[in-house]
C-alpha cells in the first residue's frame, strides 16, 4: 500500500509541477497581453486576423483559437535558408511569392514560414541564436523589442521616408529612431448598417438620436456597439476618452510617448470619461457587450452602429450585412474622437544571420509599389505606401473609408510602459460605462498606471 | 503473520537458491539478445541526433547530459550487472528530465532579473544600444554600393572594399583606410549608378556577402565625419554612434545630449538621476530581491488574505461539488437493472471530452447578463459576472461541470471493484440503501479515490487555465484592476509578476515557489489523513 501512496504522490507532484509549469508557459505568452483586460471581449471576433491588429489584445484572443492544433509549434529555422521571414499564415503566401523573386534576382535561397505568435516565438527563437531574420508583425510590439535588444535599426533613406504615410512612418519609430519598414495601417471606424441607418451620422449625439429612434421603433435592440466587457477595453475606450485633448501619456521633447508623464487622470481626460458615461447612460456603451456579442449583434441586424476596425468586415461580410464605414463622428461640443493608429511592418533582427541580405530586402523590396499592394489584398488594410494608398483608394471605397478614419490618428504607443495601461485604463473605462464616476475612477486608474511603471 | 509469511518464503527461496541460479545462468534465447541490443542502439541513435542538435546550437552543459545519459544506458542495459537499476533508470531519468528540472529551473530563475528588458547579456546590451543609436550624419550623402575584394584574394577572407557611387555619379573604392577615387574609365555602373564591376576588384555575390556577415559587421570606411557602413547590399550612409560605451568608466554617454549614463539595478540610468533609463537591460543574478518584493510588494499584501481564502474554498467546493455529484451518478448508474447504462455514461463523459478553453469561453458568454442563455432562460437578471459572489458562484458552477466527469469515472471504476458480497451483507444485516451507502459504500470508495481527492485539490488550486478563460479573474471591485473577486494565487501572481510593464519571470518564479510550498504542505497533510483510510482494508 504504501508503494501506491508514494506513487499517487509522485503523480500528485507532477500534476504540481505540470501545472506550475502551465501557469508558467502561460505567463510566456503574456508580453504580447498589453490588453490583458480586452482578451475576452476580443475572444472569439476574429481568427485570421487577430494576430495583426494593432490592437494587441487580438493577438491573444487569437491563442485560444488557434492553441487547437499541434500548429502553436513554432517554426523551426531552416539552417540553409539565406534569409527567413516569419510572417502569420494571412501574408505568408503572398511574402513567399516575392520573397522568391528576391532570391532569384540574388541568386539565394529564401524561406517564409508561418508563425502563430510571431511575437513570442521570435523573442524566444532569439533567444537561443535560432531566429527569422525578419518579421512581420504590429507595430506596438517595438518597446519590447527594442528593450530586449531583438531588433537592428533600419537606416531608411529621406526619400524613401517621404513616400510612406506620416502617420505610419511615424509609428515606426522608438526614440528618433527607424526600426520597421511599414506595408498597412489600421484603426478605428465606425461600421454602419446602411439598411438600419442610410446617412452617416454628423456627430456622437446625432448617431445616438438615430440609435435611440431605431431602438423605440423595434427595428434595433442597440444604440451602438462596441467592445466594453467586464474588464473594459482601452483600445476601442481611446477614442472618447481622447475626445477632449486627453488620453494616456503625454509626450516629450523628441514627440515620442513620454512614460512619465500620465494623463489618464488628467481634467482632459476625464472630459473625455463623462462622455463615456454619457454614451453609456444612452445605451452606446454596454459592459455586458464584449466582442462575440458585437459581432453577433451587428450582424444579426440588430444595431446600426459598430465601432471597429477593419478586422471585423470579413464576419459583417459573412453576415450578408450591407455596410458603410465612417470616421467615428465628433461631438457637438466640440470633442474630437480619433482612435489608435495601428501599423504593420517588417522588423529586421538584431540576431540576423544574414543581416545584409535582409536590410537589403525591407529596405529595397517592401517599399514597392508592387508589394505593398499585394500584402493589402491579403489583409484589406490601407497600404502604408502613399502611392498604393492612392492607387487602392482610387476604386475601392473601403479602403479609402478606412484611410479616412485614420487620419491624423495617433500611433499605439509603443513604449514598453503602454503594458502597464491596458489592464487598469481598461478597468476604469469599464466602471465607467458601469456607472462609476469618471473623476474618480480616472484618478484611480491614473494611480495604478504611475504605480506600475515605477 | 505476514512476517511469517515472508521468512517462510526467504527459506524456500534459499532452498532452491542453487538450481534456480543454474538456470538464470544459461544465456537467453537469441532473439532476446538481438532486440535487446536493438533498443540500446535505437536509444542511442536518439540521443546521438540529440547531442548533434545540442552542439549546434552550442549548449555543451547538455550536451556532457546528454552524454552521461547514454553512458548511464549503455552501461546498465549492456551489461548484465545492476539489475535493479535496469528497472529503475527510465522512471529516475523521466522524474529528473519532467520533475526535477522543471523545479530546479523555476527555482534558479526565482533568484535572477529574467523577464522582458532583461533577457541578453551586460556585452549583448551594450552592443545593442550601440547599434539602435547609430544615426546618419546630418546632410551626410547615400552612396550606392557594391562590395568586393582585391583582385585574386579569396572571396571568403579578402579584404573587404567597398565600392562606392556618390549621388554625383563619382566613383570611390573604400577600405578601412578611407575612401580612395575609382576612375571612371576602369568602372561599369548600372542604371542607377551602382557599380557591378571595376578593374582590380572581384565583386562577391549575396551568398558571398552573406557568409561574410560577421565581418561586414565591423567593417566601416573611416570618413571624417563618421563611417561609411552599408544598409543591406546595395545602399550605404555616413553614420555615426550617438551612444558611446566607455569600458574605462562603465559609462554610456549620449553624444546627441552630453547624458552619460551609469549600471544600476541592470539597466544604464541617467548619471544626474534625471529622465528614463536606456531601454536594454541585461539578466543578472538579484538574490532573493525578488523574494523580498513578493513578501513587501503593497498589492500581494493587500490582497493575499482574501485571494488565498477564496483560493481555498474554490478548490476545496469543486473537489467536493465534483465528487458528490461524480459519485452520486455513478451509484446510479452502477445499478444493474438501469438500462442503456453504457450510453448514459459515455454521454455524461462528453464534458470532460471538450477542451477546458472551449468550455470556459462558452460557459463566460453564457453568463452574460444581458445576452447570456442563463438569463434568458431562467428569466433572471443575475449580474453574473459583474458581481463578485455570483462571479464565484458562476464559476464554480463552471468548473462542476468540467469536472464531474473526471469524479463519474473515478468512483465507476472504484465501485465496481467493491465487491458484491458487501452489499449482500449489508443488506442481510437489515441496512438500507442509503445505510449502506454512508457506513459501506462510501468509506471503500474513499480509500480509492482519495488520494485522487487530493490531486484535483492540487490541481485546481492552481487551475489557472479555468479562471483565466473564464473571466480573468474578475470582476474588480473598489476601483482597482489588480486584485480580481476570482483571482486565484496563481491568476493574481501572473498578473501582478506578468501583467505589468515589466514582464518579470523572476518574480513569478519567485511566487511560484511560496505557491509550490502551499500546495505541498497541503499535499503532504492530506496523504497523511488518507492513510487512516487505508486501515479499513
Amino acid at each position: 500500500m504504501k508503494r501506491t501512496t508514494g506513487a499517487i504522490a509522485m503523480a500528485g507532484i507532477t500534476a504540481l509541477l505540470l501545472t506550475a509549469c502551465g501557469g508558467e508557459a502561460a505567463t510566456d505568452d503574456d508580453p504580447t497581453t498589453p490588453a490583458a483586460g480586452e482578451t475576452e471581449s476580443e475572444a472569439p471576433a476574429d481568427d485570421e486576423e487577430a494576430t495583426d491588429d494593432g490592437d494587441a489584445a487580438d493577438d491573444t484572443a487569437d491563442e485560444p483559437a488557434t492553441d487547437e492544433e499541434a500548429s502553436t509549434e513554432p517554426p523551426v529555422r531552416d539552417q540553409n535558408a539565406e534569409l527567413v521571414i516569419w510572417s502569420d499564415d494571412v501574408r505568408a503566401p503572398i511574402l513567399t511569392e516575392f520573397a522568391d523573386e528576391f532570391g532569384t534576382e540574388f541568386g539565394i535561397t529564401v524561406q517564409v514560414q508561418v508563425a502563430t505568435d510571431v511575437r513570442q516565438q521570435f523573442k524566444d527563437a532569439t533567444n537561443v541564436d535560432q531566429g527569422p531574420d525578419i518579421i512581420v508583425g504590429a507595430h506596438d510590439w517595438l518597446g519590447e523589442l527594442v528593450q530586449n535588444g531583438t531588433v537592428a535599426p533600419i537606416q531608411m533613406s529621406e526619400d524613401v521616408q517621404a513616400q510612406f504615410v506620416p502617420e505610419a512612418l511615424e509609428a515606426t519609430k522608438f526614440d528618433g529612431q527607424i526600426y520597421g519598414v511599414p506595408y498597412a495601417t489600421e484603426s478605428l471606424g465606425l461600421i454602419r448598417n446602411t439598411a438600419l441607418a442610410p446617412e452617416a451620422p454628423s456627430s456622437m449625439e446625432d448617431l445616438i438620436a438615430t440609435g435611440q429612434g431605431l431602438v423605440d421603433s423595434g427595428d434595433a435592440d442597440q444604440v451602438m456597439v462596441t467592445p466594453v466587457g467586464q474588464q473594459g477595453d482601452a483600445y476601442h475606450a481611446f477614442p472618447w476618452l481622447s475626445a477632449f485633448g486627453g488620453g494616456i501619456f503625454g509626450t516629450n521633447a523628441e514627440g515620442g510617448w513620454d512614460a512619465e508623464n500620465v494623463i489618464i487622470g488628467s481634467p482632459e481626460s476625464i472630459q473625455g470619461g463623462e462622455k463615456i458615461a454619457w454614451l453609456a447612460e444612452n445605451g452606446a456603451l454596454n459592459v455586458n457587450i464584449g466582442g462575440t456579442e458585437m459581432e453577433a449583434l451587428f450582424g444579426e441586424g440588430k444595431t446600426p452602429y459598430m465601432v471597429s476596425g477593419p478586422w471585423a468586415i470579413a464576419n459583417v461580410d459573412g453576415a450578408g450585412i450591407e455596410y458603410a464605414i465612417d470616421p467615428i463622428p465628433d461631438f457637438e461640443d466640440g470633442g474630437v474622437t480619433t482612435p489608435f493608429l495601428g501599423v504593420q511592418m517588417f522588423y529586421v533582427s538584431s540576431k540576423a544571420k544574414n543581416p545584409a541580405i535582409a536590410q537589403e530586402f525591407v529596405n529595397q523590396y517592401v517599399p514597392s509599389v508592387e508589394l505593398q499592394l499585394a500584402l493589402f489584398e491579403a489583409g484589406d488594410r490601407p497600404p502604408a505606401l502613399q502611392a498604393a494608398l492612392d492607387q487602392v483608394s482610387a476604386d475601392n471605397e473601403d479602403i479609402a473609408a478606412w484611410a479616412a478614419a485614420g487620419e491624423g490618428a495617433p500611433p499605439m504607443p509603443n513604449i514598453p510602459a503602454m503594458n502597464a495601461v491596458w489592464g487598469p485604463l481598461g478597468q476604469a473605462t469599464s466602471d465607467i460605462v458601469g456607472g462609476a464616476d469618471p473623476a474618480e475612477r480616472l484618478a484611480a486608474a491614473q494611480d495604478e498606471v504611475v504605480a506600475a511603471i515605477g | 503473520m505476514s512476517q511469517q509469511a515472508t521468512h517462510k518464503g526467504d527459506a524456500e527461496v534459499g532452498h532452491l537458491a542453487e538450481p534456480e541460479h543454474l538456470e538464470y545462468g544459461t544465456r537467453p534465447p537469441i532473439w532476446v539478445t538481438v532486440v535487446k541490443w536493438v533498443l540500446i542502439a535505437l536509444a542511442l541513435a536518439v540521443l546521438l541526433y540529440v547531442v548533434q542538435e545540442l552542439i549546434e546550437a552550442g549548449h555543451w552543459l547538455m550536451v556532457i547530459l546528454a552524454a552521461f545519459v547514454a553512458m548511464c544506458i549503455l552501461a546498465v542495459y549492456s551489461t548484465r550487472r545492476a539489475v535493479p537499476l535496469k528497472y529503475l533508470l527510465p522512471g529516475l531519468l523521466f522524474a529528473l528530465a519532467l520533475q526535477i528540472w522543471p523545479l530546479v529551473y523555476t527555482v534558479s530563475l526565482s533568484f535572477t532579473n529574467y523577464g522582458d528588458g532583461h533577457l541578453i547579456s551586460k556585452e549583448e546590451a551594450i552592443s545593442a544600444i550601440e547599434a539602435s543609436s547609430v544615426r546618419p550624419v546630418e546632410g551626410s550623402a547615400r552612396f550606392s554600393l557594391n562590395i568586393a575584394v582585391p583582385e585574386g584574394q579569396d572571396v571568403a577572407t579578402g579584404d573587404l572594399i567597398y565600392l562606392l557611387t556618390d549621388p554625383d555619379g563619382n566613383f570611390f573604392a573604400g577600405s578601412l583606410q578611407g575612401l580612395q577615387p575609382l576612375d571612371a574609365e576602369t568602372v561599369e555602373a548600372g542604371m542607377t549608378g551602382r557599380i557591378t564591376s571595376a578593374d582590380g576588384f572581384t565583386v562577391l555575390s549575396a551568398s558571398e556577402v552573406n557568409a561574410r556577415s560577421a565581418d561586414l559587421a565591423e567593417f566601416a570606411v573611416p570618413t571624417e565625419t563618421g563611417g561609411i557602413k552599408q544598409i543591406g547590399l546595395s545602399e550605404a550612409f555616413i553614420g555615426e554612434p550617438t551612444k558611446v560605451w566607455d569600458e574605462a568608466s562603465g559609462t554610456i554617454t549620449d553624444t546627441l545630449t552630453g547624458r552619460v549614463y551609469v549600471a544600476e539595478g541592470a539597466n544604464f540610468v541617467p548619471q544626474d538621476g534625471v529622465g528614463p533609463p536606456l531601454p536594454q537591460g541585461w539578466l543578472e543574478n538579484v538574490g532573493f530581491d525578488n523574494y523580498t518584493e513578493a513578501l513587501t510588494n503593497p498589492t500581494l499584501r493587500a490582497g493575499f488574505i482574501k485571494v488565498l481564502v477564496w483560493n481555498f474554498a474554490f478548490a476545496a467546493i469543486t473537489v467536493i461539488s465534483t465528487f458528490l455529484l461524480g459519485m452520486l451518478l455513478a451509484l446510479l448508474f452502477n445499478d444493474s437493472r438501469l438500462k442503456g447504462r453504457g450510453v448514459y455514461r459515455s454521454l455524461l463523459i462528453l464534458p470532460y471530452a471538450l477542451p477546458i478553453y472551449v468550455t470556459a469561453l462558452v460557459w463566460s458568454s453564457m453568463f452574460n447578463q444581458d445576452f447570456g442563455l442563463i438569463n434568458s432562460v431562467t428569466g433572471l437578471d443575475i449580474n453574473w459576472l459583474g458581481d463578485p459572489w455570483m462571479a464565484r458562484l458562476a464559476l464554480l458552477i463552471t468548473n462542476l461541470w468540467l469536472g464531474f466527469p473526471y469524479m463519474f469515472i473515478v468512483c465507476t471504476g472504484a465501485l465496481q471493484s467493491i465487491p458484491g458480497e458487501v452489499r449482500e451483507a449489508a443488506a442481510i444485516d437489515g441496512a438500507g440503501p442509503f445505510r449502506t451507502v454512508r457506513s459501506v459504500i462510501m468509506p471503500l470508495l474513499l480509500v480509492a479515490v482519495g488520494p485522487l481527492l487530493i490531486a484535483s485539490f492540487a490541481f485546481n488550486f492552481n487551475n489557472f487555465g479555468l479562471v483565466f478563460l473564464f473571466n480573468e479573474g474578475g470582476p474588480f471591485i473598489g476601483g482597482q484592476s489588480q486584485i480580481g473577486s476570482t483571482d486565484l494565487l496563481i491568476s493574481w501572481a501572473y498578473r501582478l509578476a506578468l501583467g505589468g510593464t515589466q514582464p518579470n519571470f523572476g518574480l513569478a518564479s519567485a511566487i511560484a515557489v511560496f505557491i509550490f510550498f502551499i500546495v505541498a504542505l497541503i499535499s503532504y497533510q492530506g496523504f497523511r489523513s488518507t492513510k487512516a483510510l487505508e486501515d479499513v482494508n
